[in-house]
């Protein structure tokens, strides 16, 4: 139930061959499946087109374009074209003319679809690989494109690459009379290049400003709201797992030993379920994971959460009294201190009338009277799990919809988390057995709600 | 009563006469209903929901709206608004039970607390028997607002919440808990679930007040109070302090005379005695029912209010996946120009008919670099670095006029080929007698791909990997071989 405003703004995505057109589409459209992306040269050869909506309206059309190839030759071509009288054509009476001749349909096929897609258009992002040199055919290219009298906004790829000549692109870009450009790395766009590269096309189209000044607003407000509930997602784990009381059904070591296990298993089964959740929040199914591996392998942490190896390469350090409970990652409660916690939620629920509340005091008390043990979560592992998760969240949002390679290990997530106190909100979930959602109840306590919240907060600021 | 249990599940009167009811969009249920959904997805993973979103996607355009179909769908097939229509009559009916006990135990309360006519009825007592608990409880929920904690609402709100949980199916827990979560998150938990405390409340003070009028009327009390320390003074402060209230709604109080007299003894006196009943039923009504009852109107309206304007939180993770889902801030429209079949290349010969003398090295767009030209094997000759139209006419003409034995043409492996270049070794190769390519490892190092794709192009162009030389003294060696 799209519109398509008549006034849409028509781009068209041109540049030499292999210089990321596919790529940079991906990126803009935060769709990874779109095109075929390779590191081979005329991947894409045909003209493929993506809109951009914004609250059900149409605002911009993205065309990918097969790349340049002979340039060189084509502006040879294009120059000998002269009227029927023998005078001067301008440029787009030449482009016209060429689009009619002979050779556009053969020799020059993939340059006349990129050419007649260009003269359909509102302008074009002119997509360069930073790496390469400019040379006699780039330039070439530009006079060929320029033909169309249609504005290129230069788009530079590939900038954060060590290779890239930067400077000496600017420089001759100027030289040639294009002076807006814009870098816009498809593989880890900088984090405003998108509405850099949209200012930039606006100050080309006076006229669609107001429309591309929305697609900026809408896109800022969506890129909040995913952070926004992706926090969310990983404060509602971090809830779930700290909040969680598991009193062992036995006193035999093989008891432990297996309620153990399950309780590992299923923080294990609930990270996953969060990675899951965070990669489809960002546009990255599982399915597209080849092209895009983080730290994962099929989306999954290549580091199993309670292996102490994982702990120390994080570097999170296990108090020396809990090491035997934190290779396991189970802190055994032996109920110390059970009875000021019991008592205290006993009288919230008096207060509030959280029967659940109440309930789990009572099992409390009644599991100190008898003597029997109770697992938690150590405070390691929730540590490892807000690290593991705020690192992929930030590896998320760095990352554009086209990355080929793998992210490097955890560069240096956030310290805060990793030693000092753990955020209130979480101490507060170790008091409230009835938050944790780990053994498949639904909690509902709306104060949890409220926890998660507040955790999403700490996690911000952290 | 019945107003009562109605306010509690404010509903569409269509939805209730239309069975089965196509799904509901719009509205408290649909809320309620997405609410289930996403709770169900949370917990068990993600619905299959192709259909669902495509149909949602072509009837809304609000993403909200978008949410709401989808859940409708989904919910329908998954049982969970067959749960949510189950849930209510069922929480309707326990609530009937609540009040019918609320009811009888409020009338109870006023039987026992007036007794059987054979004693005189102590007005302390008696009326803390009928007001106590529900001074103190009003005391806690008072209590519980200040605290804040959102899911406050009463202990018999809460009790009831509870067993219509509780009682009933695994799907019926989940829709109790969305709803809970859904009116949680609005804050509208104390507002509702003390709609419930306060309505049960007000029919349990409703049957005392029916306990004390028919006991009122069917037998004859005598009224008095008790002391041992206390002054009467004090007593009659008290009566008619309580009383004034009452009063100005048209209740009668006890004089200080005959507040007196019960002090001493049996009140004898008519009078006495209809005032000591209006003053007990004047207490009952205005600090009992009437505070109940403006309580209650309170949480009414709150809760109606608060959930008229309720919208689903579209920041909620479940929420926020689906709305990228729902309302994807783009779309792919298709190829609009199909790749063409088969493109002419001119292909690049190897060997040629072309007898020359020289062996020539030729760069083919090469930026500057130190390493560039490399020492040459004596009778070899560089020609330069060609990059323009220009450059390439002029060595085209040169080759033309003087065609080398042996050409090498040295393409920059950092480069991606393309086929203009192709075209343009083609040409080239016809004016040499031998024509050889070199991708030489002395230019600095790039993308070890692009390497790749020189040797498949140039082979797609005829050329093959023994033609092809990436070996940099091969390459030389080649060019000098055959001048001695």
């Amino acid at each position: 139930m799209t519109e398509r405003a008549s006034d849409t703004v028509r781009i068209a995505v041109v540049g030499h061959t292999n210089t990321g057109k596919t790529s940079l589409l991906r990126t803009l459209l935060r769709d990874t499946g779109f095109g075929e992306v390779s590191s081979r040269p005329s991947t894409t050869r045909h003209v493929e087109g993506a809109r951009l909506i914004v609250d059900g309206e149409v605002l911009v059309e993205l065309y990918d374009t097969p790349g340049m190839e002979d340039p060189i030759a084509l502006l040879e071509l294009i120059e000998g074209f002269v009227s029927s009288d023998g005078g001067r054509l301008d440029g787009p009476a030449r482009i016209v003319r060429f689009l009619d001749s002979p050779e556009a349909a053969t020799r020059f096929e993939q340059e006349a679809k990129v050419l007649r897609q260009l003269l359909a258009s509102d302008a074009a992002f002119y997509v360069v690989d930073a790496r390469d040199p400019l040379l006699a055919k780039h330039r070439d290219e530009l006079a060929v494109l320029g033909s169309c009298g249609r504005p290129l906004l230069p788009v530079l790829n590939f900038v954060s690459d060590p290779a890239a000549n930067e400077s000496v692109w600017r420089e001759a870009l100027a030289r040639l009379g294009l002076h807006a450009v814009v870098r816009f790395d498809t593989v880890a766009p900088e984090r405003d290049a998108e509405p850099r590269l949209y200012s930039a096309l606006a100050t080309l189209l006076e006229r669609h400003r107001p429309a591309l000044d929305r697609l900026v607003a809408s896109h800022a407000r969506e890129a909040a709201a995913r952070h926004a509930a992706a926090l969310r997602l990983i404060a509602d784990l971090l809830i779930d797992v700290a909040a969680c009381r598991r009193q062992v059904p036995g006193k035999a070591p093989a008891d432990i030993q297996a309620a153990v296990g399950d309780l590992n298993g299923r923080v294990r089964a609930r990270e996953q379920a969060c990675v899951d959740a965070l990669l489809a929040l960002y546009g990255f199914g599982s399915s597209d994971l080849d092209a895009t591996q983080l730290p994962l392998i099929d989306g999954r942490w290549e580091d199993d959460l309670f292996h102490p190896e994982t702990l120390r390469v994080l570097g999170i350090r296990i108090g020396s009294g809990a090491a035997a409970g934190a290779a396991a990652g189970v802190g055994i409660d032996l109920m110390v201190g059970g009875i000021t916690l019991g008592a205290a939620a006993a009288l919230g629920a008096l207060i509030g009338g959280g029967w659940q509340t109440l309930r789990h005091a009572g099992d409390r008390l009644l599991g100190k009277v008898t003597g029997r043990m109770e697992l938690t979560v150590n405070d390691a592992i929730l540590r490892l799990l807000a690290l593991r998760q705020l690192y992929l969240l930030s590896a998320l949002e760095a990352r554009g919809h086209a990355a080929p390679r793998p992210i490097g290990q955890f560069a240096d997530a956030s310290s805060a988390l990793r030693e000092g106190s753990l955020p209130d909100a979480l101490k507060r979930a170790r008091a409230h057995p009835s938050w944790s959602g780990l053994f498949g109840d639904v909690p509902r306590a709306s104060d949890r709600q409220v926890a998660v919240d507040a955790l999403a907060g700490e996690l911000e600021q952290a | 009563m019945s107003a009562i249990l109605r306010l509690c599940f404010v509903r569409q009167p269509e939805a209730l006469l239309n069975h089965p009811r196509p799904p509901q969009t719009s509205g408290f249920d649909a809320r309620w209903l997405a609410e289930a959904v996403r709770l169900r997805e949370t917990a068990s993973g993600a619905l299959e929901d192709a259909d669902a979103v495509r149909a949602a996607r072509t009837r809304a355009n609000d993403t909200e709206q978008r949410v709401l179909i989808r859940a409708a769908l989904l919910g329908e097939r998954e049982g969970l608004a067959q749960a949510i229509a189950a849930w209510q009559p069922r929480a309707r009916l326990f609530l009937l039970v609540l009040a019918v006990i609320a009811l009888l135990s409020g009338f109870g309360a006023a039987l026992a607390v007036l007794g059987d006519g054979s004693r005189p009825v102590n007005v302390v007592w008696a009326l803390g028997g009928l007001l106590g608990v529900h001074l103190f409880s009003l005391l806690l929920w008072l209590l519980s607002l200040w605290q804040g904690g959102r899911d406050a609402g009463g202990a018999l709100g809460q009790a009831w919440l509870w067993l219509s949980t509780r009682l009933g199916g695994d799907q019926n827990g989940q829709v109790a808990a969305a709803l809970a979560a859904l009116l949680g998150r609005a804050g509208l938990t104390r507002w509702w679930l003390g709609t419930v405390t306060h309505g049960l409340w007000l029919l349990a003070l409703l049957g005392a007040l029916a306990g004390l009028l028919v006991t009122l009327a069917a037998r004859r009390y005598g009224f008095v109070w008790e002391t041992t320390i206390l002054p009467a003074e004090a007593f009659i402060r008290f009566i008619q302090g309580l009383g004034w209230l009452p009063a100005q709604f048209g209740f009668a109080v006890p004089d200080a005379s005959a507040v007196h007299a019960a002090g001493s003894g049996v009140a004898a006196s008519e009078d006495a005695r209809l005032a000591w009943a209006s003053w007990l039923i004047g207490s009952v009504v205005i600090y009992g029912l009437m505070v109940r009852l403006l309580l209650w109107l309170l949480c009414v309206t709150l809760y109606l209010k608060g959930r008229r304007g309720l919208r689903l939180d579209l920041g909620l993770p479940g929420y926020a996946v689906l709305a990228a889902r729902l309302a994807p801030s783009s779309e792919r429209i298709g190829v609009t120009d199909a790749a063409p079949g088969v493109l002419p290349h001119t292909p690049i010969d190897k060997a040629h008919g072309v007898s020359g003398h020289e062996a020539l090295l030729l760069g083919l767009e090469l930026r500057s670099d130190p390493a560039w030209p490399p020492a040459l094997p004596p009778g070899a000759r560089n020609a330069g670095i060609i990059d323009t139209r220009e450059q390439r006419r002029n060595i085209l003409a040169q080759l033309a006029s003087a065609p080398p034995r042996r050409l090498l043409i040295t393409c920059d492996p950092r480069l991606s080929p393309d086929r203009g270049s192709l075209e343009f070794i083609a040409e080239l190769s016809h004016h040499a007698g031998e024509c050889r390519v070199w991708l030489p490892r002395l230019l600095a190092d790039g993308d070890p791909e692009r390497r790749s794709h020189w040797r498949e192009s140039l082979r797609e162009s005829g050329l093959d990997t023994r033609a092809v030389f990436e070996d940099d003294a091969a390459a030389l060696a080649w060019l000098g071989r055959g001048h001695d």
